[in-house]
């Protein structure tokens, strides 16, 4: 099958513009950044396609959905959803050092996606729960929720390694990541996004879950992950009120945050639970 | 005194619950809290689990869990309080914060200020020719079309002019905060106004009871004394209470479709709402979309099958050519034997008989001798490669139990049973506003700005000398963006 062909392959290619933006880093070497960037956008742009692709074959089987139903096409979505967040930033910032940081992310998801042997690859038809408008846009807003925690991920150990900096140390690699302030608003704006999409995200699972079994919140154990996860994120969010509250602390706070997300996504699935994307 | 200390102790409390740092220690707490709660399995979704988690526990931490309802932790008093001291904290920030908004949001705002204009970058300042009076005019006009509230000042060689747009995005904080006690408000509703029940009606029956969940003071019961449970298994489990609906609900229908590979594709129950003995109305239920009726929502939740009444049976006679006879026979109906030689009768039914499929029992009085009891399977040659060897010796699973025949089992009439969650929740509706009003709180909060502009213009000998500044609550850059798209479009206006 070409799309599942084209995205194992593309795993390669994410891991080629990690190690591009890392050499670009180490070396101080402009030119490697900008052909890093060129792969990622070739990428992201053959990633698309493979995901139009499965979406046709999907038609093609008669049992037509969009590719966003199990394990498998949630990371991919993943991976392509922090591949589009991360070149919209590198874009408008002007600015590649993040790329070292989120990459691998990407590469991670993909490959752990195609290569892992207990993740099915096929397209299976929809059981009834899950055939709701309403599971779609929670997919949606969910994954951009992670991926824009995933950036803020990269920001703040970013952070924590800028830290490490000072002038007579004149280090290469720390000298050329921005200044802490900079990192540490941009970090702010990532968590943002990520707060509005996971809100969404959680509103949305919480209207699918009444329509489909009746109740809007049964704290399940994904459920109850995911409002962890909003909790982190909220004190990330009122940190920064707090005077003196700036910085490390909300770097520390963030990584702890992504790694809820972390267990959210994968590590749910070793506690007891109704309803998740290992069952189906 | 007395009144001074509780002053002061109130003003502590007060300085307490409106601190933000508060929050995010409540917030943290509450993270915990869940944790906990994920990691010590709830009563309340899985009783097997918690009751195999107590059974691990020794009693003293059995009784000390107990104690503190960690079994049933989101209704905890412990849960509660720091939910409730979250509130608490909103509420009280948010009153003492508000006035100050407000005060923000209705100042008035003097145009002719000098400070914005101090340090201001070269590119938002313009020279100008022309009368200053229609310069002037151009200015207020300008503003008056793109800013709603836009004011003027002039003395005598000056000319100021102060808009501003997006006050109101002082208040998405506020928005964001009442919905959240709107939605903790909601669920309180429905945890003392709803219900959440099931049931199960089979095809062509109606009922007008549902059985409640259990609540947690009967599954704490059952924690205390596992061993009761471990010993009758099922026994507990019949406690649940009953609701009587007020009216009638009648499956007229189930239907279940698969996919070519055997997956479930699409559960639908025809219901019949009936009220006083009148047929009120009829509705499809299928997952995800649930029916309502008199404020009581069903979800279709599980389905099962259940024996029906007539079973088809095959019966060889052996010793003669092997001559089979076809029966059709109800549960529990006498019927002769081919030979007449006795009656017989399926006395015992299965859909799924130690998980081999159909089976039905079959009793054979024969006119003269004892009576024969056995068990006949569906696809017998199957089974008998699955079956255990003893019950393979065993008359009691031999189809040829009582000689000369041979019975066979061609086929049993099932019916379908659909299963029902009944629920009902009068705070679901305003939850859902809160839902609402959370995301619009947030994207006025986040992506709204309050935005001042001011603009001076100040004739010299060279000409009339135009700058232009502003402030903006948030996102600087858009500030800039803005100011200079208003530089160029004032500029152009003013000399086009
Ligand atoms: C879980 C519930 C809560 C959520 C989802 C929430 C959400 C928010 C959001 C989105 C903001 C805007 C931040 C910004 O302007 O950048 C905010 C600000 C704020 N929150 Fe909360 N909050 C919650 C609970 C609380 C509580 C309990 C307090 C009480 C102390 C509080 C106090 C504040 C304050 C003082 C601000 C700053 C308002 C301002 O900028 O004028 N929040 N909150």
């Amino acid at each position: 099958m070409l799309d599942s062909f084209i995205l194992s392959s593309i795993t390669f290619v994410y891991f080629g513009a990690f190690v591009l933006y890392l050499l670009m880093m180490v070396m101080a070497r402009d030119i490697l950044g900008r052909i890093a960037t060129i792969i990622t956008w070739l990428a992201f742009f053959a990633q698309t396609l493979a995901i139009v692709l499965r979406w046709i074959r999907s038609y093609e089987l008669g049992i037509g959905h969009a590719p966003l139903s199990n394990l498998y096409e949630s990371l991919i979505f993943f991976a392509w959803a922090i591949t589009l967040l991360y070149l919209i930033v590198e874009k408008r910032t002007k600015n590649r050092t993040l790329g070292p940081f989120i990459t691998p992310l990407a590469f991670l998801a993909i490959a752990y996606a195609s290569f892992s042997t207990d993740i099915n690859e096929g397209i299976q038809p929809l059981i009834p729960a899950l055939k709701s408008n309403w599971l779609i846009a929670h997919v949606i807003t969910c994954f951009f929720g992670y991926a824009a925690f995933g950036l803020s991920f990269g920001l703040s150990l970013m952070y924590l390694i800028k830290q490490l900096d000072s002038p007579e140390k004149g280090n290469r690699f720390l000298a050329i990541i921005p200044g802490k302030r900079i990192v540490d608003e941009l970090n702010y704006q990532m968590v943002v996004i990520g707060f509005l999409m996971l809100t969404l995200g959680i509103i949305t699972g919480s209207v699918w879950a009444h329509s489909a079994w009746g109740s809007y919140w049964s704290w399940d154990p994904k459920e109850t992950w995911s409002l962890i996860t909003w909790f982190i994120y909220a004190s990330v969010i009122h940190s920064r009120l707090v005077r003196g509250w700036k910085g490390k602390r909300i770097a520390l706070l963030c990584i702890t945050g992504f790694l809820c997300v972390l267990f959210t996504y994968f590590g749910v699935n070793y506690l007891a639970g109704l309803h998740s994307y290992a069952k189906s | 005194m007395t009144s001074v200390t509780i002053e002061k102790n109130r003003n502590i409390l007060w300085r307490l619950f409106s601190s933000v740092k508060l929050t995010i220690v409540l917030l943290i707490l509450l993270a915990v809290a869940c944790i906990v709660g994920t990691l010590i399995p709830q009563a309340t979704q899985s009783q097997m689990e918690s009751t195999e988690f107590a059974m691990g526990l020794s009693p003293e931490l059995l009784r000390f869990f107990i104690f503190l309802d960690l079994f049933d932790l989101y209704h905890s008093i412990l849960f509660r309080s720091l939910i409730g001291c979250l509130s608490a904290n909103l509420i009280i920030c948010s009153i003492n914060r508000f006035p100050g908004t407000w005060g923000l949001f209705r100042a008035k705002v003097r145009p002719d200020r000098e400070k914005p204009f101090e340090a201001l970058p070269p590119h938002q300042v313009f020279l100008t020719k022309g009368d200053i009076s229609q310069v002037s005019e151009k200015i207020s006009l300008f503003l008056k079309s793109h800013y709603k509230n836009a004011h003027t000042k002039t003395d005598t060689d000056r000319h100021f002019y102060y808009a501003e747009k997006g006050g109101y995005s002082r208040f998405g904080v506020y928005i964001v905060h009442t919905s959240v006690l709107l939605i903790l408000i909601g669920a309180l509703i429905g945890s003392f106004f709803g219900f959440e029940g099931f049931v199960n009606i089979t095809e062509g029956d109606q009922i007008d009871t549902v059985n409640l969940n259990k609540g947690y003071e009967e599954l704490k019961r059952a924690l205390l004394n596992p061993s009761s449970v471990k010993s009758h298994p099922h026994n507990y489990k019949k406690e649940d209470d009953i609701l009587n609906l007020g009216f009638g609900v009648r499956c007229d229908k189930f239907t279940v479709d698969f996919y070519e590979n055997g997956m479930p594709k699409e559960y639908k129950s025809e219901l019949t709402f009936v009220s006083d003995g009148k047929e009120v109305d009829k509705k499809s239920l299928m997952v995800n979309h649930p029916v309502q009726f008199r404020g009581v929502t069903f979800y279709q939740a599980s389905y099962g099958q259940i024996p029906g009444k007539n079973v088809r049976l095959k019966i060889v006679k052996n010793n003669e050519t092997g001559h089979a006879f076809s029966v059709e026979t109800e549960v529990e109906a006498e019927t002769k034997l081919p030979g007449n030689e006795g009656l017989f009768a399926v006395t015992g039914v299965k859909t799924n008989f130690m998980n081999t499929g159909p089976a039905v029992q079959i009793a054979v009085k024969p006119f003269e001798g004892e009576e024969v009891l056995f068990w006949v399977f569906e696809g017998y040659d199957e089974i008998r490669k699955k079956l255990p060897g003893p019950m393979l010796m065993s008359p009691k699973f031999s189809p040829s139990a009582f000689k000369p025949y041979t019975f066979i089992l061609e086929g049993l009439d099932t019916i379908y049973y659909t299963g029902l969650q009944v629920n009902r929740d009068p705070g679901v509706p305003i939850v859902y506003l809160g839902f609402c009003m959370i995301i619009a709180g947030f994207i006025i909060t986040f992506f709204a700005s309050h935005r001042r502009i001011w603009v001076r213009a100040l004739p010299d000998k060279k000409g009339i000398s135009v700058s232009i500044a502003g402030t903006s609550s948030r996102d600087q850059v858009g500030l800039e963006r803005e100011l200079m798209h208003l530089t160029n479009g004032l500029k152009a206006y003013i000399e086009g």
